[in-house]
């Protein structure tokens, strides 16, 4: 049973529309730390749709500047580099990401939110502890949840027997994922990411962003993930009906040093610039 | 018509054709208030215990905490002519991750939080639904104060 629903779900990673070639370059660009604006520029220049939506984003009222933005240069001179990767990147998953995903309960939209969200809060961590890949964990975090755009349908028709296992021997929903359907979530994300050839780092940041623990050595790019993942899910930012059925990991935050009233911050610090993104992009 | 109150937002309204509405509660509690009388609904929908994390943050979103935005919800259901000794007042989320060993411990402090504000000022809860580690949907009906609590696709009256 399991073989089967595993190579169906291959097949429908195979058929999942390819993010277009200029956002893998951006990617690329912007997973250096040293990435210059040049570079960041070059990498977009040529793609007519992200020009057209960071120029209108841009222009909107919600930044009230005082003249008119006319090209990516002057974009990214005005706004920064990591604001302008939070608006391309966040408008090329948008699409993928604003289907509802029924199999996990998430209305229309909600795992954008969600996905921007924990994006949000890695950006906010990597600052805080000085980590030179901001833009790296800002894309592994909008994409940590790219499975379940595959996953979805498997879990809706399995969804009853997960929950009950769920609620009968207290495991969390990514256990129940591993034990009714044979993989997880992070799993088929994980296949997805080396699909369309995205940097290692991302790879595995999505890979064990619930279970830090299971890598053999800590990866702070991936404790980012998972604590801003964690942050998201106990606030139930964009949250479906697994809810808050994930397990914390408590070493995470004692080798980092994050208290909880730095993880309140950081939750209040999201639901700020989650509301500016939203007004950015419209949605509610 | 729908209403939605985002995460760290309150609405009020006193319009029986509305329906207040919040989704996706965890950790963060939603408060419902209804006035059977004045026919004025009010929900505020918080997330984090107490202001004094930063009064700059409560000062751009009162409704951010729970000692600021419960008042803020109060005063607005107030002003639309709602009387305190006639509130219905219900409540719901405050839920945990698994294994919680209170270092992500938001949903119980949240619950303490407005427990000590309530009685401090001699509110009393009608209905409640807190805790667990499930995600919380509540929709309150202005015109007639039916609230209603969804969980995992399930309704339940609150």
């Amino acid at each position: 049973m399991t073989t089967q629903v595993l190579t169906e779900v291959l097949q429908r990673v195979e058929s999942l529309p390819r993010l277009p070639d200029s956002s893998l370059r951006l990617l690329k660009v912007l997973s250096e730390p040293n990435s210059t604006i040049a570079e960041i520029v070059e990498s977009i220049r040529y793609d007519q749709t992200v020009t057209a939506d960071l120029l209108r984003m841009c222009n909107s009222s919600h930044y009230g500047l005082s003249r008119q933005i006319a090209s990516v240069d002057q974009a990214i001179s005005l706004l920064g580099t990591a604001k302008v990767l939070q608006l391309v990147m966040a408008a090329h998953m948008q699409a993928m990401f604003s289907k509802p995903q029924e199999g996990y309960g998430l209305r229309p939209g909600a795992l954008w939110i969600h996905s921007v969200a924990v994006a949000l809060g890695c950006q906010i961590f990597a600052k805080q502890w000085g980590l030179a890949e901001v833009g790296l964990v800002f894309t592994a975090g909008l994409m940590h949840d790219i499975g379940k755009v595959v996953l979805n349908e498997y879990v809706a028709s399995e969804y009853a027997e997960i929950a009950r296992r769920v609620a009968d021997e207290g495991i969390s929903f990514l256990e129940g994922e591993q034990q009714v359907l044979g993989f997880t979530h992070p799993d088929i994300g994980a296949h997805i990411a080396n699909q369309w050839g995205l940097p290692e780092p991302i790879v595995r940041c999505i890979r064990y962003h619930h279970e830090p623990e299971s890598l053999s050595k800590p990866d702070p790019l991936v404790d980012v993930v998972h604590l801003a993942d964690a942050v998201c899910l106990v606030l139930a930012i964009g949250g479906g009906d697994d809810g808050l059925l994930y397990r914390a990991h408590p070493a995470v935050m004692e080798r980092h040093n994050v208290t909880e009233p730095n993880l309140e911050n950081v939750g209040a610090d999201i639901i700020l610039e989650l509301k500016s993104v939203q007004q950015d992009f419209n949605v509610n | 018509m729908s209403v939605v109150v985002d995460i760290a937002d309150v609405k009020v309204s006193d319009d029986p054709g509305v329906t207040l509405i919040t989704y996706s509660l965890g950790s963060c509690i939603g408060v419902a208030l209804w006035d059977p009388e004045a026919k004025v609904g009010g929900l505020l929908h918080y997330m984090l215990p107490e202001s004094s994390l930063s009064p700059q943050k409560a000062k751009k979103s009162p409704a951010m905490f729970c000692d600021t935005g419960i008042p803020k919800l109060f005063r607005a259901v107030y002003e639309l002519g709602a009387v305190k000794k006639r509130l219905v007042v219900k409540i719901a989320g405050g839920s945990q991750l698994l294994d919680d060993n209170g270092t992500f411990n938001i949903g119980k402090r949240n619950y303490l939080s407005l427990r000590k504000i309530f009685w401090k000022n001699g509110v009393l809860i009608d209905a409640e639904d807190v805790g667990g580690s499930i995600s919380r949907t509540v929709r309150l009906h202005v015109g007639t104060g039916v609230c209603i609590l969804k969980t995992r696709g399930r309704e339940t009256p609150l």
